[in-house]
């Protein structure tokens, strides 16, 4: 088959996936807080409400939008859209499985693109999403905006550190940028060889700072509803405040198969090494799926942290655990 | 096709480059200068060089400017452009800073301009002793060897540079803060 035809399929599937996944983890998110809190939840359109996130879409869609006034309108315009890009196009260098073999045809390995420089990519594109956040808060002409956006930028800058350095623990431990790499690192049958044992601290960590990386709860002082009433996204409506929200849901759901990728052996099946692609791609959903469920989870059991706490723990807690830990790791790899 | 893409990134990068200095609004300047490196990332891509390409979008893209946000955000909080304040455009106010200005930019252009062309006349003859490792400047292993064996003291004292700007610039703004309140206080 043409590799142009290839390349084009792997990418609309994989797409298209991840806008469902998303608009399910908005179900999702709904559903099992309404659980948490002896609640139905979202029950009325579909079977199980499973069509919600359909009807939410078409409500955004009719809605009207706003521009407030004194609002910058193209920077105003801009922000969704930089908000939901990055976070959407993080997921081309994120391997789900192994090579797959459909209908005779043979599709290569099951991710958009296995670059070199992987975890580069995803970092560098992904640190671009605060843009959307920073100037979403600043174009609103409002003080509510503009505070939720500081915050926001300011939290998400301090975590990118020691996400980076946790990631450059397990870059060292593999000696490769390339996500596919590390992965198969970690695929030997043994489940003892995923990142995750030999790294506890810096698994710890990285979870964690996912949370403040994706301005999720208990680190939500993007929007911080008692304080500054929705954050950085306090004026908008509409599709732009839809495309917020894909924005924010893409983002979790990268970080969540980043985790698993990383500390979880990937697509890698226990006890199995060479396992058909549809059973890795599964296991690869259940590890994924799982850190997805924790931050739903964390959100609707933890309290929000306070603004001075969150940055105490970045700057003093997590920075020097993640410094030691690398300092630790390189140490040991040059000994062994 | 790969020559349309150069073009489209170069005409982009010159385009929001001129914006930088054109626009009146500081943040639409950070956010042209955001697009500007985001083209030089392209370009990059286009040359071959992926991991220069992504640590632009990191490190200029990702922390830099985000830095220059805030700073910018955080001083025009008040009036959001000058020329609100006095009806005047501040670009040709002064003849004389405009002239100044403009010596200065002529320049700088011009240096720039006889380096590039000196880099230009270099990179076609390669044996002037900056040879490129076999592969390319994109194999990461031959990167890091030269950052961190042959290129590590340059390496090292950028980083220190850095460090001394950073130290620097906290005291200039440490000292003006210090300053002014007591020059306010006095009679």
């Amino acid at each position: 088959m043409n590799p142009f035809l290839i390349i084009l399929i792997k990418t609309s599937v994989i797409y298209g996936g991840l806008i469902g996944a998303a608009a399910l983890m908005t179900l999702a998110e709904r559903k099992f807080s309404a659980w948490m809190q002896l609640r139905h939840g979202p029950n009325r359109v579909g079977p199980w409400g499973l069509l919600q996130p359909l009807a939410d879409g078409i409500k955004f869609i009719f809605k009207e939008e706003l521009c407030p006034d004194g609002a910058n309108p193209w920077i105003f315009r801009l922000a969704p859209i930089l908000s939901a890009v990055p976070a959407m196009l993080t997921v081309a260098v994120i391997p789900f499985a192994g090579n797959v073999t459909l209908f005779g045809v043979d599709f290569g390995n099951l991710s958009i693109t296995d670059l070199d420089i992987g975890v580069l990519f995803l970092v560098a594109i992904g640190g671009l999403s605060v843009y959307g956040v920073i100037l979403g808060g600043w174009a609103s002409n409002s003080k509510y905006s503009l505070l939720g956006g500081l915050r926001a930028s300011a939290q998400m800058i301090s975590y990118e550190l020691s996400l980076i350095l946790i990631i450059l623990c397990v870059v060292a431990m593999t000696g490769s940028l390339d996500l596919r790499a590390i992965t198969e690192a970690q695929n030997t049958g043994n489940p003892l060889s995923w990142n995750v044992f030999s790294q506890p601290l810096a698994f710890l960590i990285f979870v964690i700072a996912t949370f403040a990386e994706t301005n999720r709860h208990p680190f939500d002082f993007a929007e911080c509803e008692p304080e500054l009433v929705a954050g950085f996204h306090t004026e908008y409506s509409s599709m732009k405040f839809a495309l917020f929200f894909l924005g924010e849901y893409c983002a979790m759901i990268v970080m969540a198969c980043l985790t698993a990728t990383l500390f979880l052996g990937g697509y890698s099946v226990p006890f199995w090494e060479d396992a058909p692609w549809f059973i890795q791609l599964g296991t690869f959903f259940a590890k994924a799926g799982f850190f997805a469920f924790l931050f739903i989870w964390v959100r609707w059991t933890l309290p929000r942290f306070r603004f001075d706490q969150l940055m105490h723990l970045g700057w003093k807690v997590f920075l020097p655990l993640a410094l030691a830990n690398l300092l630790v790791t390189g140490a040991v790899i040059s000994l062994a | 096709m790969v020559d349309l893409l150069f073009y489209v990134a170069a005409l982009v990068a010159v385009l929001t480059a001129v914006g930088v200095v054109l626009a009146r609004n500081p943040v639409i300047s950070v956010v042209s200068l955001l697009t500007c490196f985001g083209s030089l990332a392209v370009i990059y891509l286009l040359a071959g060089f992926q991991f220069l390409a992504a640590i632009q979008i990191l490190v200029y893209g990702g922390a830099i400017m985000v830095l220059f946000l805030f700073v910018v955000m955080l001083l025009n909080l008040g009036g959001l452009s000058p020329e609100d304040e006095d009806g005047d455009d501040p670009l040709f106010h002064d003849r004389r800073r405009s002239a100044g200005g403009l010596a200065v930019a002529v320049a700088l252009g011009s240096a720039s301009l006889i380096g590039i062309l000196r880099g230009a006349r270099h990179l076609a003859e390669p044996a002037n002793g900056y040879a490129l490792p076999d592969e390319g400047f994109d194999a990461l292993p031959a990167l890091a060897e030269a950052m961190f064996t042959r290129y590590s003291l340059p390496f090292e004292a950028a980083s220190v540079l850095l460090l001394a700007t950073t130290v620097g610039v906290m005291v200039l703004a440490k000292r003006q803060r210090a300053v002014t309140p007591a020059g306010e206080k006095r009679p």
